[in-house]
């Protein structure tokens, strides 16, 4: 690896890399699992929970926040640099309703984010912000969204993804177990994002946090006990296919 | 005298004896040189019965088959979790040392705490000829050649051969390809040419190099033609982490010949010799 071309983001090596944006990505690898699933009627974002501190505060360890009404996301990596973009973002869906009157779609507000990344990518002095975050929501049409950025500055849509620590592994299961008619039902779309975390996260439905949003309605976190009523009914249907042959 | 330029220069005369002054000097220097030396000298301390075969032995050296050394936090903590697990081991002796990083030893004869960086030594209770070193002080460059100079120098020769399990951060790994995160940790090998039969890994490729106590050991083992294999683990983890310490498994295979090891170790007896930092830190989320 070429090590002089590490120092300054600014600068290319000659094969064309831009080794601190590469590392950048590093970092992302370094945060909990996030996972998001766009359904038909309800966009669904789920994180591994990371272990508290005993005397920590639990309720400031968020890795899901709202940015606006209809726009929820959740991010992987530098826990400092996501509350810098999230801030920012937040400012910017409330500007932008004061000055259209109309909220944020979701591609805008992740066209926003992306754009602030790329920026810090092209700045001498500046390293990149060392995460990825998933944005999900609702436009105003009520068209369901789900997007991913990554500390390059780029984004794109997806049915389903995930990111952090065992990302490719989730996103293999994901592959393998994202169905197009089961999208319909709110219930399987939730129950997707689930057992994918599952497939990563340690012991069970206590270290997994689930958010959704229905079309007109806000953000819902789901408190534990609903979470281990789908973690029930998963470990219930895995049973019984494996009865079955 | 004058000089062309119009500076003045003094000049020695070798008339006069000057010699006096100089000599305190020089012995100044020479008493501080002396000093430090022995500030910096490396001892082996050994338990009262291993000193006391080395004495009953004609030649003062121990009668050692294998001798197994763990470099570093991870390579230490493996062998703590899969070999010394077992309770057939008696700690008999360590190494003291001092250097600008490694400031514990003024006591030497009391053995560092537990958890302390440390040089220690164990041997099997039933195999008395396998020795366990597990290293996770620093070592100073100028202390290496001493601290394989004493301990290969209790031990004889013939018969002898080493395994060196070491550490490694993946960001010293050179190679033209990108290292995908799922690659790490891995092992790479290193052979003395005495050493016959395979190692279980891949080589160390050009132009990667060993550096410190690993170095030291295998430049040894190849000088004096002892049997030697080194597996290096190369992890993107600064403190001990299981998944890196699992990494060395391979060498089981190897470790199972001689002494009986733990068979299936369990997830959490490994998280006990990682340090849990994943609470602590809040860096990342």
């Amino acid at each position: 690896m070429s090590m002089s071309y590490d120092r300054a983001i600014t600068v290319f090596s000659p094969d064309g890399h831009l080794f601190q944006v590469e590392y950048a990505q590093e970092a992302v690898k370094k945060g909990s699992t996030a996972v998001g699933v766009r359904g038909k009627n309800v966009v669904v974002l789920g994180v591994e929970k990371k272990t508290v501190a005993k005397l920590q505060d639990d309720r400031t360890v968020r890795k899901i926040c709202a940015l606006d009404d209809n726009v929820f996301m959740a991010f992987a990596g530098l826990t400092a640099d996501a509350r810098i973009v999230v801030n920012r973002a937040r400012v910017e869906c409330q500007s932008h309703r004061l000055t259209v009157e109309d909220p944020v779609t979701v591609e805008y507000i992740t066209r926003f984010i992306s754009s602030i990344k790329q920026r810090y990518t092209q700045s001498s002095g500046r390293r990149p912000f060392g995460i990825s975050s998933l944005i999900v929501g609702f436009d105003f049409d009520g068209t369901p969204h789900l997007y991913q950025t990554d500390p390059s500055g780029t984004y794109h849509a997806w049915k389903a993804n995930a990111i952090g620590r065992s990302a490719k592994t989730v996103r293999e299961f994901l592959e393998k177990n994202y169905k197009e008619e089961h999208m319909e039902s709110d219930t399987d779309t939730i129950k997707l994002a689930i057992r994918a975390l599952l497939e990563v996260v340690q012991s069970g439905g206590k270290n997994i946090e689930l958010a959704i949003m229905k079309r007109d309605e806000s953000m819902k976190i789901l408190v534990q006990e609903e979470i281990e009523e789908y973690v029930t009914a998963i470990e219930k249907e895995k049973e019984e296919n494996m009865n079955i042959f | 005298m004058a000089t062309f330029f119009g500076e003045v220069l003094s000049v020695y005369s070798r008339a006069v004896e000057e010699d006096d002054d100089d000599l305190d000097d020089e012995n100044e220097d020479e008493r501080i040189h002396r000093e430090i030396e022995e500030k910096r000298e490396v001892h082996i301390v050994w338990c009262p019965e291993v000193a006391q075969s080395l004495e009953d032995s004609g030649s003062n050296t121990l009668q050692c088959s294998d001798l197994i050394i763990a470099v570093g936090t991870n390579a230490a903590g493996f062998l703590s979790a899969y070999v010394l697990n077992t309770e057939s081991w008696d700690a008999v002796g360590h190494v003291s040392l001092w250097n600008e990083r490694s400031r514990g030893s003024s006591r030497q004869s009391i053995a560092p705490l537990p958890g302390e960086p440390a040089c220690l030594f164990y041997r099997h209770r039933d195999n008395p000829a396998v020795l366990v070193c597990q290293s996770t002080c620093y070592i100073a460059e100028d202390q290496l050649f001493q601290w394989t100079e004493k301990v290969f120098g209790c031990l004889q020769k013939r018969g002898l051969s080493v395994m060196v399990l070491s550490d490694s951060p993946v960001a010293e790994y050179k190679t033209p390809d990108y290292l995908y995160g799922s690659a790490v940790p891995f092992l790479r090998s290193l052979k003395s040419s005495a050493s016959k039969g395979q190692a279980l890994c891949p080589a160390l490729e050009q132009p990667n190099i060993l550096t410190g106590l690993p170095a030291a050991v295998l430049s040894h083992c190849q000088v004096h033609q002892i049997p030697a294999v080194l597996y290096q683990c190369y992890t993107d983890v600064i403190s001990p982490d299981s998944i890196t310490m699992e990494t060395y498994k391979p060498a089981l295979l190897c470790l199972s010949k001689l002494v009986k090891l733990e068979p299936c170790l369990s997830a959490d007896v490994l998280r006990k010799f990682a340090i849990i930092t994943e609470a602590q830190s809040n860096l990342y989320t």
